[in-house]
């Protein structure tokens, strides 16, 4: 009979997990998308064999995106005000052959309802003849910020990735420009630039063979766009090297397909595809991770789907608490000069929310910062809010005290308060985001009485104890908190 | 500073490749072509057509700068950018857009370059001066234009006294003797025993005792220009019309300008047509065609060939269409394709072309295609049939030696992603049966039905391996330690759909029973032909050994096995490997290393255990097995802290 009971309780996890996607929701089916671009306040992304998918707010994708031309893996740059959008037009060993052709063009706009919504005719900028070894699809668009030039890498595992120069006015090939290997034994290769430092990001491993397909996405770097990249232990990508970025999911596999996006100064995103979303039919779905940064390498973060958690402060480490009093915990005290070793020790329970919420106010209670005790004023249940939408990484969230509905709402002072229970207002809803250093910021949907959503003021320390909302400053601990796993044994 | 100048231009200078094929300059329009030979060069100063900016008349010529380009063999030209225009003309309206036909001659070790440019004031044209150390610039430009001059398309002539003369169009043909500072007339007269008719553009040279005037005539009533010539015994004529030079355009394009030039023992026409622009006459490109004399110095007609002039390296991409002859009419069969594109920035749509063989039978040539350095090739060609069809390349004539037959194949093929793909532009490869060896001509010959194409091109064919004498010295590790020296058998196939199921169990079982059964059973024996080969590179590409000596690229098992000779115990050495896909080996017929699963060739994916290398021959031994994919291996040896250990030869067993 127990063991029914735990059955039933674990299948209620594994449904609770079903819903907690392993990528986007929605309909974000799609293979090789293009890096996120941003056109109008919507989000667009293209794929493998034409169309591509939209999104209002980055969370929820749904087709209805337009690109002509079909073929593999395309990429797009927003260039000045317009829109660059490379692809192979050809299906690459799939389709029969290496012989492949990479073509540019513009667009002012990227909505097909708006009426500037036009292509240019396609340029060829590189092909394979399909006795070389090279496979001219897959490309990547680089815009270097140091030099203002324009960079594309492409190629698969049938030969060599390549990089070509392109001319940002036009989206022509540079005259003269001569092809230059940099990488083997990948596909679907990305290029970025940060911090002095090239990095090429290659899909390592197989595709298209659905919840088998071994696919990974490595990365290499070096001090010039021209190579050579080498990985972490100095290992040229020319020689196949590559340091992982994103391996499979728990729940999806085969991540494809890197992009960069950008979102705020140390706020960043990846995006790929997983090529099998095992809640989903093992379709090849969207995902849109945290991008992290650890000494000088890119890696994916893991997607916040909820759980109870302790949220520390990064300006002194104290942890964000209800404004409650301390309720001492008992204890049969021993003389530290006296112990008697031959007694057994026995365990001593932690304090219990029933222990304590009894000294609680009923109405609102006021939030503050104080050094991490276990206790549950200190203890915050991180829930998705399936209604309310999201941003690029994730849902919104309630942040509740465990075990109660008292939620951490925004005041229309900018300042913050736990009210008893949870109405879905925006101003009791959270974006989370994971930043470059692994830090968390925490802002709310929005400020009672503005009428836009807030994208400036997250939780902030403005003194050790004392949280508030203020302006995000990545340079600045008193914006950055830690969200250590409670539920995790 | 001049220095500074100097390099600056060489900087900016861009190299065109387009193969002297008409029109010669594909990257900008040009138009009026005078070519004159420099310190052994050719120099061409055209005008320089635009697309007009908005406010200018749209439907007109339009200039307001002019290039030079250079070249030492009529096929390559350097555009040395531009060397004078509108607004840094001292007496020229900055925005007239009317800087038509040039000219530049040398004299006494300057150069002098003369353009028509509309006057600040007034109206009409007049004709400027600027003056250089080198025939690239930078020119220095005279404050006031010729004095005495109103007229368009200067000309100069330095006789072989070194009196010049100038020749302008201006109300008929006229001509002057230019001053000894080359930047002023005597006066001026009409050319006489010229026909009557519009003429314009003159060019005067001389050849031999000859003096000859040629210039643009329309010789009809509403017609458009030929061509036309005439001769004298002095500069200035009078003159003896003789004829026609080149007919009008096919097309209706309404103008032609010209100039002669002899480089290297031939004579060439340098002249104009808008191929480039074909609903456009006033964006016009220049094209070159040889040009003969009769001996009594008359001219034979020069017919515009769409081939042009110079020599084609077989490795360039031959533009078909600009073709020498053909079986058929080529109306119908030479058409722009718009695979070049267009962009905002551009305004200008260089269309491509292609040519059609129309019928089983049909076959154009294509002269003076270089093959040098071509000893493994194959062929890339552009092309696309409604059909499948085939055609085949040969050499010299239709009926020539066959170099590639090209299979069309556009609609039933095989295979899962297979499109019909009957009328699209497809570039295919085909293999070589013959290489022509040096300069020779190229037949097209259509073997099927109807078949288009664009382009071909020959590209040689990387090396992979070099095959290893019997009696050859041992070879080493390279720089990274990879041994690149192997005995390769010819490829085992495999029914391996994905690689993915490369087990441990199942490459277990496989590999003991192939090693079992290739070198330990009773009669054991292998099961291919071993190769000798040095990998050229350091991964050993066992994907194109199995394309030349396999019967499949795909799904493979390899054998590998080379010696490993030490001069004395190497301890506690690992072996390195990576290989695409699973691989396993044997040090001495011991199992040292097992790649298992869907592997990628990674240098140092993986390495056996701490090894002894004896002193003496070491046997090493490798079977790579893979499903799709390029495969190949690359091996090393290493010490304890990963670096590549050398200390050994390394020779087929």
């Amino acid at each position: 009979m127990r063991h029914i009971h735990l059955t039933l309780f674990f299948l209620l996890i594994a449904s609770f997990f079903v819903n907690r996607s392993a990528a986007q929701v929605g309909a974000p089916y799609i293979h090789d998308p293009s890096t996120l671009a941003e056109c109008d306040g919507k989000y667009y992304t293209f794929g493998t064999g034409g169309g591509g998918l939209i999104s209002d707010d980055g969370w929820s994708w749904h087709s209805g995106a337009q690109r002509p031309g079909g073929g593999a893996a395309p990429d797009v740059l927003k260039i000045g005000n317009r829109y660059l959008i490379i692809y192979g037009a050809t299906g690459g060993g799939l389709g029969g052959g290496h012989n492949g052709r990479i073509l540019t063009m513009w667009n002012r706009t990227l909505d097909p309802q708006s009426p500037d919504f036009r292509f240019t005719e396609p340029v060829e900028v590189c092909t394979s003849d399909g006795m070389e070894d090279q496979d001219a699809i897959d490309p990547g668009l680089l815009l270097d910020p140091t030099t203002g030039r324009l960079w594309a890498s492409y190629g698969t595992y049938f030969g060599s990735i390549r990089l070509i120069e392109l001319d940002p006015q036009t989206g022509f090939r540079v005259k003269g420009n001569k092809e230059r290997d940099i990488a083997i034994d990948c596909e679907a290769t990305d290029l970025i630039y940060r911090d002095g430092w090239y990095y090429l990001l290659g899909t390592h491993g197989t595709c298209c063979d659905g919840v088998n397909s071994t696919y990974n996405i490595v990365v290499g770097r070096s001090r010039s766009v021209e190579g050579p990249y080498l990985d972490n232990v100095g290992r040229d990508m020319l020689h196949g090297g590559g340091r992982m970025v994103i391996a499979a999911h728990q729940r999806a596999c085969g991540p494809g397909h890197f992009g960069r996006t950008i979102i705020d100064e140390g706020v960043e995103v990846m995006s790929c595809h997983f090529e099998a979303d095992l809640d989903r039919n093992g379709r090849s779905v969207l995902a849109i991770r945290p991008l992290l940064w650890q000494n000088g390498w890119p890696v994916a973060g893991e997607p916040l789907r909820g759980g109870t958690f302790k949220i520390i402060s990064e300006r002194r480490g104290y942890s964000l608490e209800l404004a409650v009093d301390f309720v001492r915990m008992k204890q049969e005290r021993e003389r530290f000069w006296d112990i008697d070793l031959s007694k057994p020790t026995k365990p001593i329970a932690n304090q219990t929310l029933s222990e304590v919420i009894g000294t609680w106010p009923h109405d609102e209670i006021r939030v503050r910062c104080s050094d991490y005790m276990a206790r549950p004023h200190q203890h915050w249940t991180i829930t998705p809010v399936d209604s309310a939408g999201g941003y690029l990484s994730n849902p919104y969230f309630r942040i509740t005290i465990e075990g109660t509905n008292r939620v951490l709402a925004a005041t229309d002072t900018k300042e913050l308060t736990t009210v008893s229970s949870f109405t879905g207002a925006d101003e009791q809803l959270w974006r989370i985001e994971q930043l470059t250093d692994g830090t968390f910021r925490l802002m709310p949907k929005r400020i009672p009485g503005t009428p836009t959503l807030n994208t400036r003021y997250c939780l902030y320390s403005a003194a050790d104890s004392t949280p508030t909302l203020a302006e995000y400053d990545f340079q600045s601990d008193n914006a950055k908190w830690r969200i250590a796993s409670l539920t995790e044994k | 500073m001049k220095k500074t100048f100097l390099f600056l231009c060489y900087a900016l200078a861009l190299n065109i490749r387009c193969w002297a094929q008409n029109p010669i300059i594909l990257d900008q329009f040009t138009a009026d072509p005078t070519a004159r030979v420099f310190n052994g060069k050719i120099y061409l100063y055209p005008s320089h057509d635009i697309v007009p900016p908005a406010g200018q008349r749209q439907d007109w010529f339009c200039m307001e700068d002019y290039h030079v380009f250079s070249s030492e063999n009529l096929v390559d030209w350097t555009d040395h950018g531009v060397i004078v225009s509108q607004e840094r003309v001292p007496w020229g309206k900055p925005d007239g857009y009317s800087m038509w036909a040039p000219d530049c001659v040398e004299k006494g070790g300057k150069y002098y370059f003369y353009f028509p440019n509309a006057p600040r004031e007034g109206r009409g044209f007049a004709i400027g001066v600027a003056v250089a150390d080198h025939p690239e610039g930078p020119f220095t430009l005279e404050p006031d234009p010729i004095k005495g001059v109103f007229g368009i398309d200067p000309c100069v002539l330095v006789d072989a006294d070194g009196q010049a003369y100038l020749y302008w169009s201006g109300r008929g043909i006229r001509g002057a003797r230019l001053k000894e500072d080359m930047k002023a007339i005597d006066d001026s007269e009409e050319m006489q025993g010229l026909p009557e008719g519009f003429k314009e553009g003159p060019f005067a040279f001389r050849r031999g005792d000859w003096y000859y005037l040629t210039f643009p005539w329309v010789r009809k009533e509403k017609g458009t220009e030929t061509l036309a010539y005439a001769m004298s015994r002095s500069p200035l004529g009078p003159w003896d019309f003789k004829g026609i030079i080149m007919a009008e355009h096919a097309n209706s394009c309404w103008t032609n300008h010209h100039s002669f030039v002899e480089y290297q023992g031939q004579w060439y026409l340098f002249y104009h047509h808008n191929d480039l622009s074909p609903q456009d006459d006033k964006r016009r490109s220049v094209c070159i065609d040889r040009v003969t004399f009769n001996a009594d110095g008359t001219i034979c007609e020069v017919k515009p060939s769409l081939r042009g002039v110079g020599v084609t390296p077989a490795t360039s991409r031959i533009q078909i269409d600009r073709l020498s002859a053909a079986s058929f009419p080529l109306d119908g069969h030479l058409s722009p394709v718009s695979s070049s594109g267009t962009s905002d920035a551009t305004a200008i749509a260089f269309p491509g072309w292609h040519v059609t063989l129309p019928q089983k039978g049909s076959w154009l040539r294509y002269d003076a295609v270089d093959f040098s350095g071509l000893t493994d090739a194959y062929l890339v060609v552009c092309a696309k049939a409604d059909a499948n069809t085939d055609f085949f390349v040969r050499e010299k004539s239709p009926k020539g030696k066959v170099i590639a037959k090209v299979q069309l194949t556009v609609t039933g093929a095989q295979g899962t992603f297979r499109r019909n793909r009957s009328g699209q532009w497809l570039t295919l490869t085909a293999p070589l049966s013959h290489i022509p060896s040096g300069v020779t001509d190229l037949v097209l010959t259509c073997e099927g039905t109807g078949v288009s194409i664009d382009w071909l091109q020959f590209k040689q064919r990387p090396r992979y391996f070099s095959p290893v004498p019997p009696k050859a010295k041992p070879s080493t590790p390279d720089d990274q330690g990879f041994i690149r020296r192997w005995q390769l058998m010819e490829p085992l196939p495999q029914d391996i759909p994905t690689n993915t199921v490369f087990t441990n169990t199942w490459l277990r079982q496989t590999f003991d029973n192939a090693f079992r059964s290739t070198f330990k059973a009773q009669g054991a024996k292998p099961k291919g032909k071993w190769h000798t080969l040095d990998s050229e590179t350091y991964n050993v590409r066992l994907f194109r050994f199995a394309e030349k000596y396999g019967q499949q690229s795909y799904g493979n098992l390899f054998w590998c096995q080379t010696i490993i000779d030490c001069p004395t115990d190497i301890e506690g050495v690992r072996l390195a490997a990576g290989s695409n896909g699973a691989s396993r080996w044997w040090l001495n017929d011991e199992e040292v290393l097992l790649l298992e699963g869907d592997r990628r060739m990674v240098q140092d994916d993986g390495v056996s255990r701490r090894l002894t290398l004896r002193k003496g021959r070491n046997l090493l031994r490798c079977a790579v097995i893979n499903g799709p994919g390029l495969s190949d291996l690359c091996v090393r040896f290493v010490n304890e802290q990963g670096n590549p250990v050398t200390n050994f030869s390394v020779q087929a067993p």
